[in-house]
């Protein structure tokens, strides 16, 4: 049974129709609008079990001549995905109504955290790869908005900026990569189409036509680039903890179960796709290194937002590098730890919100024995934070196990370096553990000095990690419940063959359970060297430069803002023949480029011309020299005629004759303009400096050779039979516009809607003038930088 | 300019030039010609005036109107007329467009009527693209001029 498209429509525009509105829900129900917001989550949620059953793709056309479609694919992985985005932001927007009370711009928050909801559903159900990209964008966007909440605190606006420009960035890259794919869909699938469901069901057909066209690797790298610097993968993970100076729920949805998701979810998504050896390499080695990196720095972190932050990281490094391996176990480890990971992950930032507002500390220095006070908090963290360390029978366990049978499968069957994967893969799992008690020793042990009276958390703050909390318990206790109800749809959608997951506790020793026995016990033995271990990596991590990625986006903003200062004022003068200059000038030379890589001939030898044209064209050209030596307005003004009329005898020449003849009106016409202006004019021509003399010379010869190729190159070659085009005109000119004149039929019959849009620019113009020379009249002027720039002395004639 | 060669050559050329813009104006749907070419040469025969005499002239002396030397050049009553005339043009181009769809045809749709028996000329092709080219004639018109006559007058 196919889902109905009206009702997945509804699933995602619903939170956009409730961004919208939400000034005026704010209006009327001021604090408690984020109860609105969870019913809006809600009833996407709920609408989404409507469909839980029909997988299918449903379309409504958009762009037919690109076949570009409003185009929802349900399938397990998309479901999953979205299940979790509107299910926990239920929670999360339950949870905002209680701790953002009293902040400002409510209005504006919640607007933004909707329709941050809706483009995650979004880039969760689209599969045209047009719709993915502008969800994904819009992703993007939102948490720009999100991260930037407090707009008066510079650290706030810097971070929001850093998440734009890599995010951004990254969906770039995913644009280009998403062209790539599309292009060898053309060979693939016999047309122009941006239909990921359709380039799915025929992945050998795609990978083969990508690797003919050579852009399998291009479309790879791009894809996983975006994916990396939207799920903070090394070196693009900077940006994550300095997001976390976002209000604490957008943390909890944005940074922990959604957006940075969207990256592993698409990896997942194009698994079958691009698999290859290529692709391991990549993938696998890019998670890896993200994992370990990432739980090395949730190490040293003393915040307990940036802890939790750098630990999402080193988690998604998991789940990218699960489906990095061509093994089953691999996407199974990917696709169960999606849940896993957004199970306790999102709890674990609300518990920092809760401990952040009630204790008034984040710093992990100043806070022990929480217990006596936060007790339900406390069991919530300890859940949550146990299966984050993946001890068994903790749900993160399960899939943590997936990936090292994983890792040690693949090693087992390639050998050599491919040993390196469960190696690194069992020393960042140490690392893990050490965090994670890291994190929980918060909560036992000596109560320290609280920096402010402890209070008890209200319900609305406990309840969304507690429900978290609960769901992430089941999966522990059951995890085989888990699996058939929602994981195993969603392995299946992102399995390369058939993948039936059994899942439970081991039973006898195998390498995985012996790794995990590694990761478990040797996290506990470091913990209490944690200090000392934290003072190594903090040797590592002041290096030089090279090991610090925030250093080279620092470095790389502020080149950019000085070099564009600089370039600016060079550029935009407010002088309209500057503008003039650099627009003809990288105009003619990126059209002459063009012409150049292409590598097309100039046909010169092929050019017959008449002897009268030769005459004609040669006087033109004299007129044309004599131009600017002329000695004053009156002889420019003269020998340029000479010039418009010459041309307009080479249109008699090559009969067309309308063309001679507008020619011949115009030039007679800017005569006379000229000669009422003239008696006005200053009858001196001032020295002209060299250098503008040369720059001048260069623009006019770039631009004359971009126009002689151009015409050259475009031109059809004489004695070529008409176009279809041409022949058309000709054809239709007498009985469908009836007129012999084929120029004019064309302006006012075939083409008058040109014609018309013609003279609106020339009554534009005119009105512009008017408009211009009238404010003059009156004294006023646009700018109000009184200097007048076109007198600079350069070369004012 | 203002020679004494320049205003007797324009006294017998303007004449000239106005009526051969009229004539390249009609004759556009089946010869060279045309709304546009026509339109720029009536303003080549304004623009000669205003070479070989002065705005005031036309106004005076063609005319016989009074002048307000002191009026800026927005209250001239030429300038306004050529403002009109720019207005008049959008708004025939625009009826005849919209004509095409009060009949049920796209908007811009041109067609033409051939008249057979009439004296002298015989045989008269009426085309609708007619009304179009004088829309686009009187913007060239009104637009072109309303520029010369207010930056000369600067």
């Amino acid at each position: 049974m196919a889902p109905d498209l009206t009702v997945v429509t509804a699933i995602v525009t619903l939170p956009f129709v409730a961004a919208v509105l939400s000034p005026l829900l704010h209006r009327a129900l001021g604090e408690r609008t984020g109860y609105a917001g969870a019913l809006v989550a809600a009833a996407s949620f709920g609408l989404l079990l409507t469909q839980a059953d029909s997988y299918g793709t449903v379309r409504a056309s958009w762009i037919p001549a690109l076949d570009v479609g409003i185009q929802f694919t349900v399938d397990g992985w998309g479901l999953l995905f979205a299940l979790l985005a509107s299910g926990i932001g239920v929670l999360v927007f339950v949870y905002s109504a209680r701790y953002m009370r009293g902040e400002e711009g409510l209005a504006r928050y919640y607007a933004a955290l909707l329709a941050f909801m809706g483009s995650i559903l979004g880039v969760a159900l689209a599969s045209d790869l047009v719709l993915i990209f502008l969800f994904w964008e819009l992703t993007s966007v939102c948490s720009f908005l999100l991260i930037g909440h407090h707009t008066d605190d510079a650290e706030s606006r810097y971070s929001a900026r850093m998440a734009m420009l890599v995010t951004v960035g990254g969906g770039l890259c995913l644009l280009a990569g998403l062209l790539a794919l599309s292009v060898a869909a053309r060979g693939a699938l016999g047309g122009v189409t941006f239909d990921l469901t359709a380039m799915l069901a025929n992945e050998e057909a795609m990978r083969a036509a990508l690797r003919e066209s050579g852009l399998f690797v291009p479309a790879l790298v791009l894809v996983v680039v975006a994916a990396a610097a939207k799920s903070a993968q090394v070196p693009l993970h900077f940006w994550l903890p300095n997001a976390m100076v976002a209000p604490t729920p957008v943390s909890a949805f944005l940074h922990s179960a959604t957006m940075v998701k969207v990256g592993v979810y698409f990896v997942g998504r194009l698994r079958p796709l691009l698999m290859s050896p290529e692709w391991v390499l990549l993938v696998a080695t890019l998670g890896l290194l993200t994992m370990t990196v990432g739980a090395l720095l949730a190490v040293i972190s003393t915040d307990i937002k940036e802890l939790l932050a750098y630990s999402t990281a080193s988690h998604l490094g998991l789940m990218v590098a699960g489906f990095g391996f061509d093994v089953v176990y691999g996407g199974e480890a990917g696709a169960f730890h999606l849940l896993n990971h957004a199970l306790f992950k999102a709890p674990l930032f609300l518990v920092a919100g809760i401990v952040a507002h009630e204790a008034g500390s984040r710093d992990l220095d100043d806070l022990g024995g929480l217990w006596r006070d936060l007790p339900v908090t406390a069991v919530v963290a300890g859940i949550a934070a146990l299966s984050m360390a993946g001890i068994p029978p903790f749900n993160g366990f399960y899939s943590k196990e997936l990936l090292f049978e994983a890792a040690y499968e693949v090693a087992h069957e390639a050998g050599g370096l491919a040993w390196l994967y469960p190696a690194v893969a069992t020393v960042a799992s140490v690392f893990t553990v050490v965090y994670s008690l890291k994190f929980l020793a918060m909560f036992v042990g000596e109560r320290r000095a609280p920096k402010a009276e402890i209070h008890r958390p209200p319900v609305a703050l406990v309840a969304p990690p507690a429900v978290l909390a609960a769901a992430a318990a089941v999966v522990s206790v059951s995890p085989q419940l888990a699996v058939d109800v929602i994981v195993q749809g969603a392995i299946d959608a992102t399995a390369v063959g058939e993948a039936d997951l059994k899942i439970g506790l081991p039973t006898h020793l195998t390498p995985p359970v012996a790794m995990s026995a590694v990761a478990i016990l040797g996290g506990a033995a470091a913990y209490p060297f944690e200090g000392r271990l934290g003072a190594v990596i903090e040797r590592g991590v002041d290096a030089p430069v090279p090991v610090r990625p925030r250093g080279w986006y620092d470095w790389a903003v502020s080149t950019a803002e000085a070099t564009s200062a600089r370039f600016g004022p060079l550029v935009h003068t407010g002088v309209l023949r500057t503008y003039l200059t650099w627009v003809a000038a990288t105009g003619s030379l990126l059209a002459l480029a063009g012409f150049a890589t292409t590598g097309a001939a100039l046909g010169i030898d092929g050019l017959g011309v008449p002897t009268a044209v030769a005459v004609v064209l040669v006087t033109a050209l004299l007129a044309a020299l004599a131009v600017p030596a002329a000695p004053s307005h009156l002889v420019g003004v003269l020998t340029l005629s000479i010039l418009g009329f010459m041309i307009s005898i080479f249109f008699i020449l090559a009969s067309a004759p309308d063309l001679a003849l507008t020619q011949l009106v115009v030039e007679t016409l800017v005569l006379l303009i000229f000669l009422l202006v003239l008696q006005r004019l200053p009858s001196f021509y001032s020295d002209v400096r060299r250098f503008v003399l040369a720059r001048d010379a260069g623009v006019s010869v770039l631009v004359g050779a971009m126009a002689f190729a151009s015409v050259l190159l475009t031109a059809p070659a004489p004695g070529a039979d008409p176009t279809d085009l041409a022949t058309y005109y000709t054809e239709q000119a007498v009985p469908g516009g009836g007129g012999a004149n084929i120029v004019n039929v064309i302006l006012v019959d075939f083409r008058a809607f040109d014609t018309l849009g013609e003279l609106m620019v020339v009554a534009t113009a005119a009105i512009a003038i008017l408009v211009l020379v009238m404010m003059r009249a009156r004294g006023e002027s646009v700018a109000d930088r009184d200097a007048d720039p076109v007198f600079e002395g350069d070369d004012s004639s | 300019m203002t020679t004494r060669i320049m205003q007797t050559t324009a006294r017998v050329t303007v004449p000239i030039v106005l009526v051969l813009s009229i004539w390249l104006f009609l004759q556009g749907h089946n010869l060279p010609g045309g709304g546009f070419i026509g339109g720029v040469l009536t303003t080549t025969a304004f623009v000669l005036i205003y070479v070989a005499y002065d705005l005031e002239y036309l106004e005076s002396e063609v005319l016989d109107r009074e002048v307000d030397p002191g009026a800026s050049v927005y209250d001239h009553r030429t300038v306004t007329a050529y403002r009109r005339a720019l207005i008049l043009g959008l708004a025939v181009v625009l009826g005849s467009g919209v004509a095409g769809i009060v009949v049920g045809d796209p908007f811009l749709t041109q067609t033409y009527v051939h008249l057979g028996g009439i004296p002298i000329y015989h045989d008269i092709e009426l085309a609708s693209a007619l009304v179009f080219d004088l829309g686009v004639y009187l913007v060239v018109v009104g637009s072109v001029l309303t520029v010369v006559s207010v930056v000369s007058a600067e």
